[in-house]
């Protein structure tokens, strides 16, 4: 669930669904995949119901995407600011007239630097960082109430993608636009997103406001990530602890909890029977029989 | 790998069909060494020009030899002839194109020059001078005169496969582990490549075929008595307004030969092509 | 004795340098002709040292060199002009056979694990390989060899007779990682080594390689952009920017307090998984973008970016690789005042 404004991140690895669910939103599975259960519905429309004419008005105008390689989103014949108005312009929202005064203060906004010339160029002619804001501007053109970001800022490197962050605070701040940031970087999230989701083999693991995920993990997956991770500002030279074994093949899934082969304090009942997802704090939710409160609390962690 | 290939040709009927067809064809060859009908030499078996009876299946020619005997011998020379070229050329344009692919500078330059006069030269004049200048017509010779030209585009493909191959990272990292040049093509560039030499390699034969069925037909092929369809199809010629089985039938059977080597050529292309593993 | 000249850090004595880059420039012609070919600096004069059995990390964002440099030191791209010292010899000078025979004693591990595997090799044939191109050992005798670094790099043995496409992604960098070790070599360039993979996996191969190193007493230059890993994984660092080298110093140090603007404005950029603590951080945000190394800046090669340049210095005069305090070099002419 997002709030209006609000900044959710989306954390999993490789595989574990994130980018299918944010794809769903948009009903943009490639085939074979397709959406066989459960409701998805943005403000109080049924997304999952519409018709191709509601989708194709529903997609960019109401919720917009930006994806890992802008490279591959823009299209490389045509001019940086064409492709900006013409998201407006296919939208209806503006006509040509007006949507052509809206591209440069657009790419104002989203911090290209000589916005005027730079509408005129050709996406090879931006760098990485300036394309992803490119796909920002493109986005936000038709002030959208929701803005999906996959992994972003994956292919950037670390000066540029602060700068992004803060430019997707900053918007997020001004224009009132909610963010689903989605990636596999927990550090990013720490930084922009005000709640986190946790996916793992297909299925949120655990959810909740950022500061008690970060602090207070209530489910071993996360719990482990956060420990495996090396931090720029670590004092100790600890060895990092690890998540043994590889994440489960979806189409031979283990039986109970999805993530109990690789759980250091998964109990008997973890391989034969599912935990549901149930709160477990203020605003946090977990699936997990055991829980970390009750893991640290009581027994040894078994290494 | 090969197993994924394997998976992905059955599922091809055109292309199993025309590998029956190729097996039909080989087995014919091998039999036919030991054993035809009738002898494809002797002449006067019956009446010339007979059509198809139930002693000679595909009736007699126009000196009385049995049709479907000389079928069969033919079938053996196209298959030798085929067979013998793809293998010829194939290693004469693998080991230049691995040279020209992996060393470039003035190898690549010398053979790139090699391959553009070539190419340039008409197919059938290098084998017309090829054979006229020997003097013989064996099946070696031919096999030789058509390689040498049919060595191009196998050089050509391995080039430039050899050029994309040695920029990738296992090669590198092949290097890195003290991997000797020849060692980095025999190992590692060229097993990279088998998949489109293979290919290559399939549809030279019925260009092979094609090719020797041409010169037979316009009489520099092998020497008579061996059967040989472009031969048979050439004596057939002056008889096709009353005696039209002897040009049909190796004509029908050259079409069916070839038709069955590019289906499976086709075949094989699509199953080892890269982009469709996993 | 070696001279070093101004470059040398007071270093203990015991601590003898393996690997010694002096004055390393590679260049890329870029377009045909002789006439006004233009090149692209991708390493422009960098010298430093690997201490025996350190682990040097070398790191940078993505056009500074990094990738290059480690090729150039592992001999696989010909350097343009300097030297490569490993021990005592120059590597820069070997040629053919003599420089195939160095390359038992320097391996490299590679970023990407689907690529750096021949795709047509199995797992025991590509670990043999080193063990084939120098005849060590044969039959039954080298089986057991590769058996024993594929369990010491937790693999399975059995698997030996697979293909790398049966294996995931972490599973085929400790493949490659057995192969760099299986000749027993002292000096390893690490290229990226974690960056392709899953997040959970990445500990898992950073602790091996630190295990690794224990053992066989091994010497690292690890290059990476992930400062965090580099930061947890290295002695030293070396921070490159543009095809030069902006900062060396102990990783703690250069954590604390990095004197270069650039490492400075990279430390702050670098998010910690710390929702308090990213709010209170303010990153440094440089402007504008990163130069081509085709057309570099005069002078400084930051100076473009940097929040404190000044004028003409900083435009005008290269400023020098040196000590500002002992341990800790840096490039910079007004270096820690950011």
């Amino acid at each position: 669930m997002v709030h209006k404004g609000e900044t959710v991140g989306i954390v999993g690895e490789s595989g574990c669904g994130k980018s299918v669910t944010a794809l769903s939103v948009l009903r943009l599975i490639p085939d074979p995949g397709k959406i066989v259960g459960g409701h998805i519905f943005f403000k109080d429309r049924e997304v999952t119901r519409m018709s191709a004419e509601e989708l194709r008005e529903f997609r960019g105008n109401d919720v917009a995407m930006i994806f890992q390689d802008p490279m591959t989103s823009l299209n490389p014949v045509l001019r940086i600011g064409f492709q900006i108005k013409e998201a407006m312009v296919a939208h209806e929202r503006f006509d040509n007239n007006a949507a052509e005064e809206r591209v440069v203060p657009m790419l104002k906004k989203v911090r290209i630097p000589a916005p005027k010339d730079r509408a005129k160029n050709y996406p090879h002619q931006f760098s990485g960082g300036m394309r992803q804001r490119a796909m920002i501007a493109m986005g936000l053109s038709n002030e959208p109430g929701l803005l999906i970001a996959d992994e972003p800022t994956t292919a950037l490197d670390v000066t540029v993608q602060a700068q992004i962050i803060e430019l997707l605070r900053d918007l997020n701040r001004e224009m009132g636009t909610a963010v689903v940031l989605i990636t596999h970087n927990l550090a990013v999230v720490a930084s922009l997103c005000t709640r986190v989701i946790v996916m793992y083999a297909g299925r949120i693991v655990e959810q909740g406001p950022t500061r008690q995920i970060f602090y207070n993990p209530q489910h071993p997956y996360t719990w482990s990530l956060l420990q495996s991770i090396p931090r720029i500002d670590s004092t100790q030279h600890d060895k990092l602890l690890t998540i043994s074994g590889l994440p489960p093949d979806l189409s031979n899934p283990p039986p109970g909890c999805l993530f109990h082969p690789r759980c250091r304090f998964r109990v008997d009942r973890c391989s034969k029977q599912e935990p549901p997802l149930e709160e477990v704090g203020p605003g946090q939710d977990a699936r997990c029989w055991v829980l970390m409160k009750n893991a640290l609390a009581g027994a040894e962690s078994t290494s | 790998m090969w197993q994924d290939a394997w998976r992905r040709l059955r599922r091809n009927r055109l292309a199993l069909v025309g590998m029956a067809i190729v097996t039909i064809l080989i087995l014919t060859a091998i039999i036919s060494a030991f054993w035809t009908p009738y002898p494809v030499w002797i002449q006067s078996l019956g009446p010339t020009y007979q059509g198809p009876t139930a002693k000679h299946l595909f009736g007699l020619d126009d000196s009385g030899r049995d049709i479907l005997s000389r079928l069969m011998g033919g079938a053996q020379v196209s298959m030798i002839v085929g067979v013998g070229t793809a293998t010829l050329s194939s290693i004469i344009g693998i080991v230049l194109g691995l040279l020209a692919g992996f060393y470039r500078g003035w190898v690549d330059a010398v053979v790139s020059l090699l391959i553009n006069i070539f190419y340039g030269l008409p197919d059938l004049l290098i084998v017309l001078l090829i054979v006229a200048v020997t003097q013989q017509r064996g099946l070696q010779n031919i096999i030789l005169a058509i390689s040498l030209t049919a060595w191009l585009g196998m050089a050509r493909l391995v080039r430039g496969q050899t050029l994309s191959l040695r920029e990738r990272e296992f090669v590198e990292a092949a290097r890195s582990v003290g991997t000797r040049d020849v060692h980095l093509l025999i190992r590692h560039i060229f097993p990279n490549a088998l998949g489109p030499i293979i290919v290559q390699a399939t549809f030279v034969i019925p260009a092979a075929i094609l090719f020797e069925a041409f010169l037979s037909y316009l009489g520099f092929g092998v020497k008579p008595p061996t059967p040989s369809w472009g031969a048979m199809a050439s004596e057939g010629y002056r008889s096709l307004q009353f005696a039209p089985h002897i040009i049909l039938i190796p004509a029908a059977a050259l079409c069916l030969t070839l038709m069955a080597f590019n289906f499976m050529g086709d075949g094989l292309r699509d199953a080892l092509d890269p982009r469709m593993r996993r | 004795m070696s001279a070093e000249g101004a470059q040398v850090s007071q270093a203990p004595a015991y601590e003898m340098a393996l690997v010694r880059v002096e004055d390393v420039v590679k260049h890329f012609p870029i377009g045909a002709g002789l006439f006004g070919g233009q090149v692209v600096r991708a390493v422009d004069g960098v010298s430093f040292e690997v201490r025996s059995g350190e682990t040097l990390g070398l790191v940078g964002e993505s056009g500074c060199g990094k990738s290059t440099l480690g090729r150039v030191i592992a001999q696989l791209q010909p350097a343009t002009s300097g030297h490569v010292f490993f021990k005592d010899t120059d590597l820069v000078s070997l040629h053919g056979e003599k420089l195939r025979r160095m390359r038992q004693q320097m391996q490299m591990i590679f970023q990407d694990p689907y690529a750096s595997l021949n795709p047509r090799m199995t797992v025991g044939d590509i670990i043999g390989e080193p063990l084939q191109n120098f005849g060590i050992s044969r039959g039954k005798e080298r089986e057991k060899r590769i058996h024993e670094v594929m369990r010491i790099c937790g693999l399975n043995p059995n698997f030996i007779r697979r293909y790398p496409h049966e294996f995931s992604g972490g599973q085929r960098q400790r493949i490659g990682i057995a192969r760099a070790l299986v000749l027993n070599p002292t000096f390893i360039v690490a290229d990226e080594p974690i960056s392709a993979l899953d997040v959970s996996i990445q500990a898992q191969i950073v602790n091996l390689l630190e295990d690794l190193q224990d053992r066989f007493k091994l010497t690292y230059l690890f290059i990476a952009h992930d400062l965090s890993v580099v930061r947890h994984l290295s002695d030293r660092v070396a921070v490159m920017y543009l095809g030069k080298i902006v900062e060396v110093a102990d990783s703690k140090e250069i954590y604390l307090n990095p004197l270069h603007p650039y490492t400075k404005a990279l430390l702050s950029s670098i998010p910690i998984p710390d929702p308090d603590l990213e709010a209170k951080r303010e990153p440094i945000l440089l402007k504008g973008e990163i130069p081509s190394p085709v057309n570099p800046p005069t002078g400084c090669r930051f100076h473009t970016r940097c929040p404190i340049a000044q004028f003409p210095k900083c435009s005008e005069e290269e400023p020098a690789l040196e000590d500002k305090t002992p341990g800790h070099r840096a490039a910079c002419h007004f270096a820690g005042q950011l």
